[in-house]
């Protein structure tokens, strides 16, 4: 029953930060339907961001938050006005290719910058804690403050989509773009808002995901992949959608837990044989797959 | 012999493609007379190489539209046919390939089926999907050496073997991939004035039309997707002999599938000389600035870094490649 818990309760913790990570995507994909590889590139941008903040300045890595989302404010309009205004003209291969050239480009600079071996972190108010929150789950304190900042940052973005002049506009943009441009909504800075807003997101979920994963400079293709297969699960372009859907994927990573789980269980020793760790992204590349097949507007989309 | 006389006929032309095309082919042909370094002769098989996965991709992704970047599960399913094939059972390439063409194309027909109910983006992706969990099964599939890899020795098939396709001179691998080579133009030739490929280019324009002219534009994608296969494929069986040690990760990678998607992106997709374009750029480019920027002076990476400014300038500001850029100049000629 312990493993049970456990399992359910890592997957979601895990859920709850990578909803995070495919928030920005789906902003991004909502307002100007351009999916972008280089999503786990900007992940991978906020996890150094991160890691070198705290090791540099020596505060806790909780606070590099504000940094790395400045960062990847930055970075997100950077690449909006230097290059994806152009992309935005020609057709949808040179769209997908185009962020796959942004995609190299990031990882091979970081492999540049900061070679290709594994840095962690090793310091810190939460790092290497846990506690135990009964009946035998024990939690670790990053993971479990990672998703409480996640829950924040999804409570802060709907807030201002929904609520402010400015994420209504967006909002607006992403609804009908044509529209939105008779209302007198600037949709050219809507766009760059639009990947201001998702680089911001996505370096913070990188800030706190650094805090239990190492990271390397290979590390953004898995969490791109992640992104697209939560986006396409709670819709592209649906901001609960992500989160909920971020819950499911969370929870279908955590099926080696599971497994292990029947395993003990029924005392079953075939299941032993089979190597569930290693099927462990496979499961995600699968639920993308078959979520595709069976419903491509995804739980909460209205795009199709 | 209709078929034959289609394929071997390229007087749509101007004289100027056929002149240049016609002395490429020579130039091809006697490349081996010349002197020249081993690092010449593995690009120039490289390039061939990729000239044909750029083919095969530009049936599907130039003529259809369909943007597949999942390619690199056929180069596998191609490779790991011939390379299991000879090692466990000792079968000759010249029988394990029509083999593995034939599980690929199986494998894509039982992945187009659901995988051509979606368009654009969505499709993109999800043949990215496919080709991931086909690369993290064999990883862990004992029976093809997961993730170590399956390796052809030497010592157990003593080269030169025509039959096995077992060679120490790269020479003997280079005139198999150029009659490959000829044959996948010829074919290219035959398929772009087919009944499927105009059919192909009235879906990519306009699916609805392509649907209320009588087109069934599901079967003729899937069937395309078929063809597209079974070059990768072929290509793919090759590369097992070539390379003679197989693994998931340098099969069946990601980047593996861009790259064939690139080739016939950067040449032109949807015209003929595209793909051979592309790659006859790209891949010289990225194993010189490899050997140059990478090993000589020590900067990682570097050689990738240009590579991907490449591709997004042409992205950004010549979608339609290489090949667009000469027509767009013809017709300002004229």
């Amino acid at each position: 029953m312990e493993i049970l818990l456990s399992a359910l309760v890592s997957g979601l913790l895990l859920g709850l930060v990578l909803a995070l990570v495919a928030l920005g995507l789906t902003i991004i994909f909502g307002v100007m339907d351009i999916v972008n590889f280089a999503h786990g590139e900007f992940l991978m941008v906020g996890m150094y961001t991160g890691l070198l903040t705290a090791q540099g300045l020596g505060i806790d890595p909780l606070l590099t938050l504000p940094v790395a989302g400045a960062v990847g404010f930055l970075l997100g309009i950077v690449c909006y006005f230097g290059f994806i205004k152009f992309l935005l003209r020609g057709p949808m291969v040179a769209q997908l290719l185009g962020t796959f050239g942004l995609m190299l480009f990031l990882r091979n600079l970081a492999l540049l910058i900061f070679g290709s071996e594994d840095r962690a972190l090793h310091h810190g108010l939460l790092v290497g804690k846990s506690f135990d929150i009964g009946m035998g789950v024990i939690v670790s304190a990053t993971k479990l403050a990672a998703a409480g900042l996640s829950v924040a940052a999804f409570v802060a973005v709907w807030l201002f989509m929904n609520r402010t002049r400015i994420g209504k506009a967006l909002t607006a943009t992403a609804l009908n773009r044509s529209a939105a441009r008779y209302m007198g909504i600037p949709t050219e800075r809507m766009n760059a808002l639009a990947w201001g807003a998702g680089g911001a997101s996505v370096t913070i979920a990188g800030a706190l995901i650094v805090n239990f994963w190492s990271v390397n400079p290979f590390i953004g293709l898995l969490f791109t992949m992640i992104a697209f297969a939560i986006v396409a699960l709670g819709g592209f372009g649906s901001v609960p959608g992500a989160f909920f859907a971020g819950l499911v994927v969370g929870l279908i990573m955590e099926i080696p837990g599971f497994w292990d789980f029947f395993m003990f269980t029924f005392n079953a020793d075939w299941m032993a044989k089979v190597p569930m760790t290693s099927f462990k992204y496979m499961w995600v590349y699968l639920a993308y797959f078959v979520i595709m097949v069976v419903r491509p507007r995804g739980l909460f989309g209205w795009k199709h | 012999m209709e078929t034959l006389k289609s394929a071997l006929d390229f007087s749509d032309f101007p004289r100027l493609d056929l002149v240049v095309a016609g002395s490429l082919a020579i130039l091809f042909l006697i490349f081996p007379v010349f002197p020249h370094s081993s690092f010449a002769m593995a690009t120039m098989i490289q390039f061939l190489m990729f000239s044909l996965y750029g083919m095969g991709w530009n049936t599907i992704g130039g003529y259809g539209g369909q943007v597949d970047l999942g390619k690199a599960q056929y180069v596998g399913i191609g490779a790991y046919t011939t390379t299991v094939m000879l090692v466990r059972w000792d079968i000759p390439f010249w029988f394990s390939m029509p083999v593995g063409v034939c599980f690929a194309v199986l494998w894509s027909f039982v992945l187009g089926y659901p995988l051509f109910r979606l368009k654009g983006h969505y499709f993109a992706i999800a043949t990215i999907a496919t080709s991931l969990v086909l690369k993290d099964l064999f990883e862990v599939w004992d029976f093809v050496g997961a993730a170590r890899g399956l390796e052809i020795s030497p010592i157990k098939f003593p080269p030169p073997d025509f039959l096995r396709l077992i060679f120490k001179e790269d020479v003997y691998y280079y005139d198999v991939i150029l009659g490959f080579f000829f044959v996948g133009i010829l074919y290219m030739n035959w398929f772009r004035k087919s009944r499927l490929g105009f059919q192909l280019r009235a879906i990519k324009d306009n699916e609805e039309v392509a649907r209320s002219l009588g087109i069934n534009v599901h079967w003729a994608k899937i069937k395309t997707y078929a063809i597209a296969t079974a070059f990768v494929s072929v290509v793919g069986s090759f590369h097992a002999c070539y390379i003679k040690n197989i693994e998931p990760e340098d099969t069946m990678s990601l980047d593996i599938s861009i790259l064939i998607a690139l080739m016939a992106m950067l040449g032109g997709a949807g015209s003929l000389w595209g793909p051979i374009i592309g790659a006859g750029i790209l891949i010289p480019l990225k194993s010189y600035l490899k050997e140059w920027l990478g090993a000589t002076a020590g900067l990682i990476g570097i050689d990738l870094i240009l590579y991907a400014l490449i591709i997004m300038v042409i992205s950004a500001f010549e979608p339609r490649g290489i090949w667009g850029i000469v027509q767009k100049v013809r017709r300002r000629r004229q």
